[in-house]
């Protein structure tokens, strides 16, 4: 009972405060004139990116610029936490063999479960990503969800499976790097025609055979999807390796 | 109609910034870094979820900002419902770029707790001054 005191202060004082405010307030209820500009021009206007989802049009191409930037400062922390848990060759292979705990694993109904929904999360996630400039979503958002898949197999299985297929720590930095590597190169190619940095209209073509593309956001939506992705599962590989492994090389560094 | 509306917005300005104070208390007041690092997700949450709320506009048929079909006319009343664009594309980015940096910051609990044995703020200031009498850093 104690407890709940504070609670039920809290939400009286909440209720009331909005009680008496609520008809001071300004009535929100128009746009803002730059919000108006982009709802207006994304799709039919002057200033079009060629996109029905204005978001993403204001993501890869208004503010372009911005979202750039941002994912220079992704790439920094995702760097900074490989630093941080940076392992030298002989550790890395030692991390990649099986600990005994880790041989029989999970029940047989988690393993075949995590099979069939894994298969659905990478297609959900490509959807997410590849529809971007149609509907909500995006290079993030399917990034994000990406990251999931790897996650699963982690905790269904372990680390094991995912590196005895191929999916290692290098893999993951070197899909990144594409990922990477492939936004710079899209947002350089519009100087080569004589336009501007990251220029979506009319540089790249907003139609490839029949479907809407938008230009170049379906591009940054793809490339930002694999690094965010990609990253994400690097991380995660590095977070899984057993508390007692890590231990081990501590004590044998100390010991030197 | 309206007058509801406004009231349930306003309940939820309030609620959101009283989160934000509980969660700037734990920030600065759990000696747990763990504690800090949850408290500093919600700090952030909270956040993003404010800026969404700027864009939004008190009228009944709201819609988001996705263009229903590809004509003029559907233009006009697109305009006239949809909600600012503009705090939802910088919420992308925030959201996911604030997951990697609190990645990064558990990355650095974990790392502290294994060199010091502790996530105890204030005992991992004692160790530090016990480390650097000892000459051992």
């Amino acid at each position: 009972m104690k407890r709940l005191v504070p609670l039920i202060i809290l939400l009286i004082t909440i209720f009331g405060l909005a009680y008496y405010i609520t008809p001071k307030l300004p009535q929100q209820t128009e746009l803002r004139p730059l919000g108006e500009f982009y709802l207006k021009n994304s799709y039919f206007g002057d200033y079009s990116a060629k996109s029905p989802e204005v978001v993403t049009s204001i993501l890869w191409d208004y503010r372009g610029l911005d979202t750039l930037f941002e994912t220079s400062v992704f790439f920094i922390a995702i760097i900074g936490s490989l630093t941080l848990f940076r392992l030298n060759k002989k550790q890395e292979e030692e991390a990649k063999q099986k600990t005994e705990e880790f041989r029989i694993g999970l029940t047989l109904i988690i393993k075949s479960v995590t099979r069939v929904i894994v298969v659905m999360i990478l297609a959900v996630s490509a959807s997410i990503a590849l529809h971007g400039h149609l509907t909500p979503g995006g290079g993030f958002q399917g990034g994000s969800a990406l990251a999931v898949a790897p996650l699963l197999i982690i905790a269904a299985y372990s680390k094991y499976a995912l590196e005895e297929h191929g999916l290692d720590k290098t893999m993951a930095l070197i899909f990144r790097s594409i990922g990477l590597l492939g936004i710079a190169l899209v947002a350089l190619v519009p100087l080569l025609s004589g336009g501007f940095l990251m220029q979506n209209q009319p540089i790249f073509p907003a139609k490839l055979g029949g479907q809407l593309v938008s230009g170049s956001l379906i591009y940054y939506n793809f490339f930002e999807f694999l690094a965010v992705g990609a990253g994400f599962t690097a991380v995660f590989l590095l977070l899984a390796i057993p508390e007692k492994v890590f231990k081990k090389f501590l004590r044998r560094e100390a010991n030197e | 109609m309206n007058e509801v509306i406004t009231f349930i917005w306003t309940v939820i300005i309030l609620s959101l910034i009283a989160t934000v104070i509980i969660s700037l208390y734990g920030i600065a007041r759990r000696p747990n870094l763990t504690k800090k690092l949850i408290a500093l997700t919600i700090f952030t949450d909270t956040a993003n979820l404010l800026v969404v709320l700027l864009g939004y506009r008190l009228i009944y048929p709201v819609a988001p900002p996705v263009l229903p079909s590809f004509s003029k006319e559907a233009l006009q009343t697109f305009v006239k419902t949809a909600v600012d664009p503009l705090p939802q594309a910088f919420v992308i980015t925030a959201v996911v770029i604030g997951m990697a940096v609190n990645v990064l910051i558990a990355f650095a609990i974990i790392q502290i707790y294994r060199l010091y044995g502790t996530v105890d703020a204030r005992k991992l200031g004692e160790k530090q001054s016990t480390l650097l009498k000892e000459g051992g850093i």
